[in-house]
């Protein structure tokens, strides 16, 4: 937090939590699927759920997942911009004592048997959270660039991401990984100074090893 | 003492910090100190912190204007064109106190309410709040033709002290009620008032601690959930405090407690207050009977209150 949380940030009303928070992960969302879609499925729940109706939290996520960002005015005619370009929505409910207050959970459809899941809450002040990735628990904001990353778990993995963020001259500035002992799938999330050269993303999506590769930029600046 | 060279991290705790700082660094003063505290936060050079205030500073201006042009209603009715009868009805109302102070409540009617109406606005420092700096601090900018770069340094410095208060205690209704929210924005909204006409950290602090003292124990009891009622008259408390505090701050009066220690005990208040009054609308007059026939009647228009 610093000056500009005080002062700021520009937003479309009338809440940062409800309205600028919940843009916030659909737009994070939106990023995070990185492909076009045309039918989506979200799910409030808590809080959300129950006064989001009045502070236009759905539109608010809709906008976002269209690319709007928390000041633009077009947030308020979401959903019939939505319709325009095609873009079908529906809005489930879910009152759950184990999850956050305010969070959300946006399902991308494509075809019959393409789904593709992202969870994320809203933290207050116009901040938010993704939580979820498909199956993988993340956590980040807009504070930093983004490598997610899903890989076989074998040996040599995390050098080999390592090796190629190096050659390309990226800078990591956190890092977690974990794995699923079930599936014998791993994951690899990294914050960067910086977003990841396209060319590096392409040399890490080459590796047969490495099922899929989500880079989102550093957002924290552009509001 | 020697001058040192600015530290990369600047961090700061209290008002005991910023005075440190000023004293050790070669700052050239407390706007300059807060522009770089930002610069090196965000990582962003000084130029673009300035600019970036200054489209803040235009978007907050525009947000008067817009609120102003419309009648501002909302689908609950609690927001019933309340700014546009207000400036309507003025001619034939008898003014109580000068033009001005009706300005300042206008104004403060006109963003509170477009951010009800999901139209843009500054949250400052919060979205339910931001109708207090606005309808305060521009309105006197606009009554003493303040020139522009005068209005950004002040909402600098408006911006540190609320960053004390975001540090030390919070700025959400939920964690600490509405004095958290209109207390901060009215706290923020004096001490610009001040900077505007002097630097002087001390009466900066004093004006802010003044705001924040009176508006201790503010409660969050919004009906039906709403940022409707009571937060967008509640704006106004906020506005006309922090003019009445920048105004004995200025005139040398003190606040015997404070300003970090005025924060302390909003956070313990906040700590201390039920869940039921900090925006869960399980208190106060969210569940008044009027405000719970509102709240049944807000549920029942959800289109999707089936799910």
């Amino acid at each position: 937090m610093a000056i500009f949380d005080i002062i700021g940030p520009v937003m479309i009303g009338p809440s940062s939590s409800h309205t600028a928070g919940a843009n916030r992960i659909g737009y994070m969302a939106a990023l995070c699927y990185g492909s076009p879609f045309h039918s989506v499925e979200i799910k409030l729940y808590n809080s959300f759920a129950s006064t989001g109706f009045g502070h236009g939290t759905d539109r608010a996520i809709v906008a976002g997942l269209l690319g709007f960002k928390m000041d633009d005015e077009r947030i308020p005619h979401a959903f019939e911009i939505a319709k325009k370009r095609h873009l079908s929505y529906n809005f489930r409910k879910s009152y759950k004592r184990d999850h956050h207050p305010n969070e959300v959970r946006i399902v991308f459809n494509r075809g019959s048997n393409h789904s593709f899941l992202i969870r994320g809450v809203s933290i207050g002040a116009g901040k938010a959270k993704i939580t979820q990735v498909q199956d993988d628990d993340v956590e980040f904001g807009g504070d930093h660039a983004i490598l997610l990353l899903n890989y076989q778990d074998i040996t040599g993995m995390i050098g080999f991401i390592g090796g190629v963020l190096g050659k390309y001259k990226v800078n990591v500035a956190y890092m977690k990984s974990s794995r699923n002992a079930l599936i014998g799938t791993a994951m690899a999330m990294l914050k960067l100074d910086e977003e990841c050269p396209q060319d590096a993303i392409e040399e890490l999506k080459r590796h047969s090893d490495i099922h899929r590769v989500i880079s989102i930029r550093k957002l924290n600046n552009e509001y | 003492m020697s001058i040192k060279e600015i530290p990369n991290r600047i961090r700061i705790r209290s008002t005991q910090d910023i005075r440190h700082y000023l004293k050790s660094y070669p700052f050239k003063g407390l706007t300059d100190f807060f522009m770089e505290y930002e610069s090196r936060n965000r990582l962003l050079p000084k130029t673009e912190v300035y600019k970036r205030m200054q489209s803040t500073l235009i978007v907050m201006k525009e947000s008067i204007a817009k609120g102003k042009a419309k009648v501002n209603r909302t689908p609950s009715g609690l927001i019933n064109g309340g700014c546009h009868t207000f400036l309507n009805n003025m001619p034939n109302t008898i003014h109580l106190m000068g033009e001005w102070f009706n300005t300042v409540i206008a104004n403060t009617l006109a963003v509170s309410e477009l951010n009800a109406c999901m139209g843009r606005i500054v949250a400052t420092p919060t979205a339910g709040a931001c109708g207090v700096m606005p309808g305060a601090f521009l309105t006197i900018c606009d009554k003493f033709s303040i020139p522009e770069d005068k209005q950004i340094q002040s909402l600098f410095i408006a911006g540190g002290m609320g960053e004390l208060i975001q540090i030390n205690a919070s700025l959400s209704g939920s964690q600490h009620g509405c004095q958290a929210e209109v207390g901060s924005a009215s706290a923020i909204t004096a001490s610009a008032i001040v900077a505007l006409f002097e630097v002087s950290l001390d009466k900066i602090e004093n004006a802010a601690a003044l705001a924040m003292s009176n508006l201790l124990g503010l409660v969050c009891d919004p009906v039906a959930g709403l940022v409707e009622f009571p937060c967008v008259h509640r704006n106004i408390v906020g506005s006309v405090n922090a003019i009445a505090c920048a105004q004995m701050a200025l005139a040398g009066l003190t606040s015997p407690i404070p300003f970090d220690e005025v924060v302390s005990a909003m956070k313990q208040i906040g700590d201390d207050l039920p869940a039921s009054l900090k925006e869960t609308s399980r208190g106060g007059l969210a569940i008044t009977p009027t405000g719970l026939r509102i709240q049944r009647k807000v549920r029942d228009e959800d289109p999707e209150k089936a799910y």
